[in-house]
């Protein structure tokens, strides 16, 4: 029974060796991830690949992120060649491109945040002291030249942090451009005279666009009028020729009686109570009751 | 044989089978499986179905439902739990081409491209994807001029910045698709909001100043065809009206000289005092003798009627 018992616990204690020096030996790396082994604390080795892999049992490992990481700057103020203030708000994404240099100088994400933002910020300092406040927003879009800007802040802080920090920088990006806020008030208050103007453009466009409306309706009110008018009149003239014509020709067959008749006629639209007549006794009417007989 | 001393028995197959079994995984209908061993990436874009991998600790399973359409807000407000932002965050503003500050929201809807980039190529693949829509957004708008972004240059805006954010994304290998941003509101700040509503709303005026007259030249353009109508009826009716009384006369007097022509004196001497007549009575009279002597009348006999 003892002898039993001793032999499960030397078979159980040679289990444990054999897995601790298993656990010692074989270790699997993420694709997310780069290793360094270390011997007594010096760095032996570097892993890049993922997979299964072997180190002696005395050795131990380091990891560290290989995946892209994207990192904040606070938002920095910088002035441009013509000594405009400008608040850049960018972001850096970056990854770890050599483990060891990264382990020597860095170490730990935030100490390589720190150095990032000191690298990316002396370039950007630089390459926006060398560009103009309408390269960085202009109306005008050939103009505007913020990607090269911020490729040449990456390709400038990009072989610093490389060499001296194990870090690949790959790309620089301006996400938001910003006046400072001792500006704002100023900014504010050209919006907002900029508005008014463009309001009282709008309603003075309305009131021109609407004079032109109203006057091309009166010319054209004008011109359709006076086109009837003419059109009337023609009608009228026509009617009058016609009616002296029927006249003529009717009256031109005995002048004389025409005259008669016409005259008779007019006298009793001529004469109205108002109308005196003085009449010679000897007058076709009176004469034969003046003189008893007809001549 | 009972199945329980058969277990009994053979204990160390079952957990071997058992354990062997434990590789079997399903992959739902919209979903796309990698296969990681050693965390070594060895079979990305599993279609759907029941597969097999090797089990704990060799080979492990990543699902990833790629046909899922996910959902991001870029800008102000809105917390958003993926970014890990809260409401109370200041709002952000974006400076356009002309120098103006707006507040911008935008939707941005993305999809899995390559599961494996997806899951292994960034470390916060939100995060990734809101930086680089913020920044196509900012380069876009850094060449707008505001009124174009409040107006009509959106959608422009939106396709410029969904091109420019999906080539930055490419560039990190990120795996991800964009399938579209959408600018959801675009708002000046407050500060200057109450001028920008002034100048919407005199836009509105000069809207309306136009209809007005638009409507002024419609209504003068309706009464003139109407007026010009009456002038030419008016003038048509005239025409009719002196052509027929010119007729009517005409045979009148046909008339009239047809019968007159049988006993012309005796006719005209009747015409004459009919109209005599008619006429007189209506007015003062005065008879002078013409066999008087012809002196000088004093006309002072001629008084008004009273």
């Amino acid at each position: 029974m003892q002898e039993r018992t001793g032999r499960f616990l030397t078979f159980a204690a040679l289990g444990l060796v054999a897995l601790t020096l298993l656990y010692r030996t074989m270790f699997t790396i993420d694709e997310t991830q780069f290793a360094i082994v270390t011997q007594f604390g010096k760095p032996v080795r570097t892993i890049t690949t993922a997979g299964l892999k072997l180190k002696w049992p005395w050795q131990s490992l380091l990891s560290f992120e290989k995946r892209l990481m994207v990192y904040n700057p606070r938002p920095s103020e910088f002035l441009t060649r013509d000594k405009k203030n400008i608040v850049v708000d960018s972001y850096v994404a970056w990854r770890v491109a050599d483990p060891n240099r990264f382990l020597q100088t860095v170490n730990d994400l935030t100490g390589a945040e720190m150095r990032l933002h000191d690298t990316v910020w002396a370039a950007a300092a630089a390459a926006l002291g060398n560009t103009d406040l309408s390269a960085l927003v202009s109306v005008r879009p050939e103009e505007v030249k913020v990607q090269d800007v911020m490729r040449q802040v990456a390709e400038q802080s990009r072989a610093r942090a490389l060499e001296q920090y194990g870090i690949e920088i790959v790309d620089v990006r301006m996400k938001r451009l910003n006046l400072p806020a001792q500006n704002r008030e100023s900014v504010f208050a050209r919006m907002r005279a900029e508005r008014e103007r463009i309001a009282k453009q709008y309603r003075a466009e309305g009131e021109a666009e609407a004079l032109k409306i109203r006057a091309e309706a009166d010319k054209e009110r004008a011109r359709i009028i006076s086109e009837a008018y003419r059109e009337a009149e023609k009608v009228r003239g026509d009617g009058d020729a016609q009616s002296t014509r029927i006249y003529a020709e009717a009256y031109s067959r005995d002048p004389k009686f025409y005259k008669l008749v016409r005259t008779l006629e007019a006298y009793k639209k001529v004469i109205d109570p108002n109308t005196t007549a003085i009449l010679s006794s000897d007058s076709e009417l009176l004469k034969l009751l003046t003189r008893g007989r007809t001549n | 044989m009972k199945l329980g001393a058969w277990l009994g028995r053979r204990w160390r197959l079952v957990v071997l089978a058992a354990y062997a079994l434990s590789g079997v995984y399903f992959v739902a209908p919209d979903q796309q499986a990698v296969v990681v061993r050693f965390g070594q990436v060895a079979a990305k874009g599993i279609t759907p179905g029941v597969h097999y991998s090797l089990p704990w600790p060799i080979e492990s399973v990543y699902k990833l439902k790629v046909l899922e359409t996910k959902r991001l807000t870029v800008g102000i407000e809105m917390p958003d739990q993926a970014l890990g932002r809260v409401a109370a965050e200041n709002p952000t503003e974006y400076l356009t081409g002309d120098q103006n500050l707006i507040n911008v929201r935008m939707a941005v809807q993305y999809a899995v491209k390559d599961p494996a980039a997806f899951l292994f190529r960034s470390k916060d693949v939100t995060q990734l994807i809101a930086k680089s829509v913020e920044s196509a957004f900012a380069e876009t708008i850094a060449a707008e001029n505001v009124d174009s972004l409040l107006t009509t240059g959106k959608v422009a805006a939106q396709n410029a910045m969904l091109i420019s954010a999906r080539e930055i994304l490419d560039a990190y290998a990120s795996g991800v698709f964009i399938g579209s941003i959408n600018i959801e509101s675009v708002t000046p700040p407050a500060e200057v909001a109450d001028a920008f509503r002034e100048s919407v709303s005199a836009r509105a005026d000069r809207d309306r100043i136009v209809n007005e007259a638009q409507g002024y030249a419609n209504d003068t353009a309706a009464k003139t065809a109407g007026e010009a109508e009456k002038l030419v009826t008016d003038a048509e009716s005239y025409r009719q009206r002196r052509i027929n009384e010119a007729e009517g006369d005409a045979a009148r007097f046909a008339k009239l000289l047809a019968e007159s022509r049988k006993a012309k004196d005796v006719t005209e001497r009747r015409l004459y005092l009919e109209t005599m007549e008619e006429v007189l009575p209506r007015m003062k009279k005065v008879v002078i003798d013409s066999s008087g002597p012809k002196s000088l009348m004093d006309l002072g006999i001629i008084r008004p009627n009273p």
